[in-house]
């Protein structure tokens, strides 16, 4: 409960703030810096403004060919969450709805899969696609590998979500005369509609910032996604750090709007109370 | 007489429990029958049995004389209300009453003629556009109604459909399903844990008790000769009083186990000496102004429960009974009550095994 106490209110959200700003200087700094000239960036005490603010992201985004890497980024992020809905709705479903022992063990290997980093997996991956001749289609290798890797977190989620739906409202639907997975498409997909959204947007989200499958199994620059992109500004003498910002900057600003979109949307679900 | 539904032999195990031992039921059509035992009995897994929510173990289901047994709920044509009434949150009134007919490829302004015709019979005239979170408890128990009546099914299974109501809506509702029941012609099974709805609703009761058939048959057969114990304290409310007694020489009354031995003669013979647990319903304790009449007993009272039209007394003995009495000032105030007995109305049971005892010679 709040306290109905003025001082402590004004106190509590003075803290959020603070909490708030720490947490989103990064994003503020890289903003900056992609408008600041190069000079400015090395600035010493560092500006909080930018004296000379130019835009370039006309310059970087022809420089660095961003289309190309917007593109393969897209086609990734599109291609997991694509596998990821198909296989993970019915298996988060499954177990959602089995109750048993070893729906418990399977849910335990879904969750420990989610601890390994994919900087582990990596290596044995990458053996086993060279061996299956996948590297030759480096995109949908990483679309695999992707995919694989955030099917337990979409798993849990949505199973969550599944867990809300009553049995009975199925049920009443098998009497109604529909097959098993006509109630489950036309009853539990619609009803659980909000977790499978959230959770595929989450996963979306996280398949476009997505960097290790991506380095490691794509060598040819054409199909490298824009996460893999960001590095070719380093080189060995100089570091282009504004040219940098500018790449984030472009890269990270739809996925932004899409959360921001995406928010709404949960806290909507949320203060009416009741699925739709 | 055609059989409607027919159970045979179902047995039912889930892992190593015994859940169902050995269900017959014949349902002729246009019966109402209800299932009704105390919870953890058996009827709700029976009644989703039927519409084949839970396959059985072994046995045979079948409706209008075709096997079932092994067939999926969408083929058996049933209608089942439930007990959440289960109504589709993300579709309006119509949708969920039409939601069977769609799947049957009926066509959009069939279905809307279709369900117009229902809310008119149900009373859910202006709700048709309406979402269910916006409806009252007693509305989306007609929602859940009717969207089983407009199939125009083999057979209506209700589980506990009124359970959720307020008393006075209840007993509304009641009177209702069985008009409705009536009207249809239907053949309907009721699961209830209330042995008054049973007793009201149905044409025959079936009492189940740990998966097992205790005893079917008309409302009031079961009231009349309980074949057990377990049936007789089931069925009529206030429960019967049991108390244990011995019969004594003369073969035709029994000593009971309350203070100053009180002798009640029944109807019947039983052998001299046998240990027996006796029967009384409350509501057959007359209570009498004095003890000269026969088959009579003085009892000390402890409680005086007041409805209005009946007085409820309980007695300061033990078991404790309860004494069904009409109306009457001087109950309220009365330190001890004379009640007579009908010996006609004294049921007696085996101790051990819990069974009806028949007159012998």
């Amino acid at each position: 409960m709040l306290s109905s106490t003025p001082w402590k209110r004004w106190l509590l959200l003075a803290i959020a703030v603070l909490l708030v700003a720490i947490y989103l200087f990064p994003l503020y700094w890289m903003y900056v810096t992609a408008l600041k000239t190069n000079t400015e960036t090395f600035a010493n005490p560092p500006t909080l403004w930018p004296h000379h603010a130019e835009l370039k992201v006309a310059r970087v985004w022809n420089d660095m060919g961003m289309g190309s890497f917007i593109q393969n980024s897209l086609v990734i992020a599109c291609g997991t969450v694509a596998i990821v809905v198909l296989f993970g709705t019915g298996c988060a479903y499954g177990l959602a709805r089995v109750r048993s022992v070893w729906m418990d063990v399977a849910l335990f290997m879904v969750l420990m899969l989610q601890v390994l980093p994919p900087s582990l997996l990596i290596t044995p991956i990458f053996v086993a696609f060279s061996q299956l001749g996948l590297l030759s289609w480096p995109r949908t290798g990483t679309i695999l590998a992707t995919a694989a890797n955030k099917l337990p977190l979409y798993i849990v989620l949505v199973r969550a979500a599944f867990t809300q739906v009553p049995r009975e409202l199925e049920e009443a639907a098998l009497v109604d005369g529909n097959s098993r997975i006509g109630a489950f498409l036309s009853i539990s997909v619609p009803l659980a509609r909000n977790g499978i959204l959230v959770s595929a947007i989450l996963i979306f989200l996280q398949a476009l910032g997505e960097y290790v499958y991506s380095r490691s199994l794509i060598t040819d620059r054409a199909y490298q996604p824009a996460t893999v992109g960001l590095q070719f500004f380093v080189g060995p003498n100089a570091s282009d750090w504004t040219g940098i910002m500018t790449f984030a900057a472009i890269y990270v600003t739809p996925i932004l709007i899409i959360f921001v979109l995406a928010q709404r949307r949960i806290v909507s679900g949320l203060t009416s109370g009741a699925l739709k | 007489m055609t059989l409607q539904i027919e159970l045979a032999g179902i047995q039912k195990y889930y892992g190593g429990y015994h859940a169902l031992r050995g269900i017959d039921i014949a349902i002729p059509k246009g019966q109402f029958v209800a299932l009704v035992g105390p919870s953890g009995c058996g009827k709700s897994t029976l009644l989703r049995t039927i519409a084949g929510l839970e396959t059985i173990t072994s046995g045979a289901i079948r409706i209008k004389g075709e096997d079932i047994t092994r067939q999926p709920p969408r083929l058996r044509d049933i209608a089942m209300v439930f007990q959440s009434y289960a109504l589709y949150p993300h579709m309006t009134v119509e949708k969920n009453l039409t939601y069977s007919l769609r799947l049957k490829g009926v066509s959009r302004a069939e279905a809307r003629r279709k369900a117009e015709e229902i809310a008119a019979i149900t009373g859910l005239g202006q709700l048709l556009d309406r979402y269910p979170r916006e409806l009252s408890g007693g509305q989306r128990q007609r929602v859940a109604m009717g969207r089983a009546i407009i199939r125009n099914p083999k057979a209506f299974l209700f589980d506990e459909p009124l359970s959720n109501l307020d008393a006075a809506l209840r007993v509304h509702m009641r009177a209702e399903v069985r008009k409705l029941h009536n009207s249809l012609g239907a053949t309907s099974v009721y699961v209830t844990h209330d042995q008054i709805e049973a007793m009201t609703m149905a044409d025959h009761v079936v009492v189940m008790r740990a998966g097992v058939i205790e005893q079917q048959g008309a409302p009031l057969d079961l009231y009349d000769r309980p074949v057990n114990r377990f049936v007789a304290g089931f069925i009529g409310s206030p429960a019967m009083n049991f108390i244990d007694g011995i019969v004594t020489e003369t073969g035709n009354s029994v000593r009971l186990a309350l203070p100053g031995d009180p002798t009640l003669s029944f109807a019947g013979h039983r052998p001299a000496g046998e240990s027996v647990t006796v029967g009384l319903r409350p509501e057959h304790l007359n209570v009498v102004a004095d003890t000269a009449t026969g088959n009579t007993m003085r009892l000390p009272v402890s409680l005086v429960e007041q409805t209005g039209s009946m007085t409820y007394v309980v007695t300061e003995t033990e078991p404790m009974l309860t004494v069904a009495a009409n109306m009457s000032r001087a109950i309220l105030t009365a330190k001890s009550l004379d009640v007579q007995i009908d010996p006609a109305n004294v049921y007696l049971f085996d101790r051990k095994s819990e069974e009806a005892l028949r007159s012998v010679g």
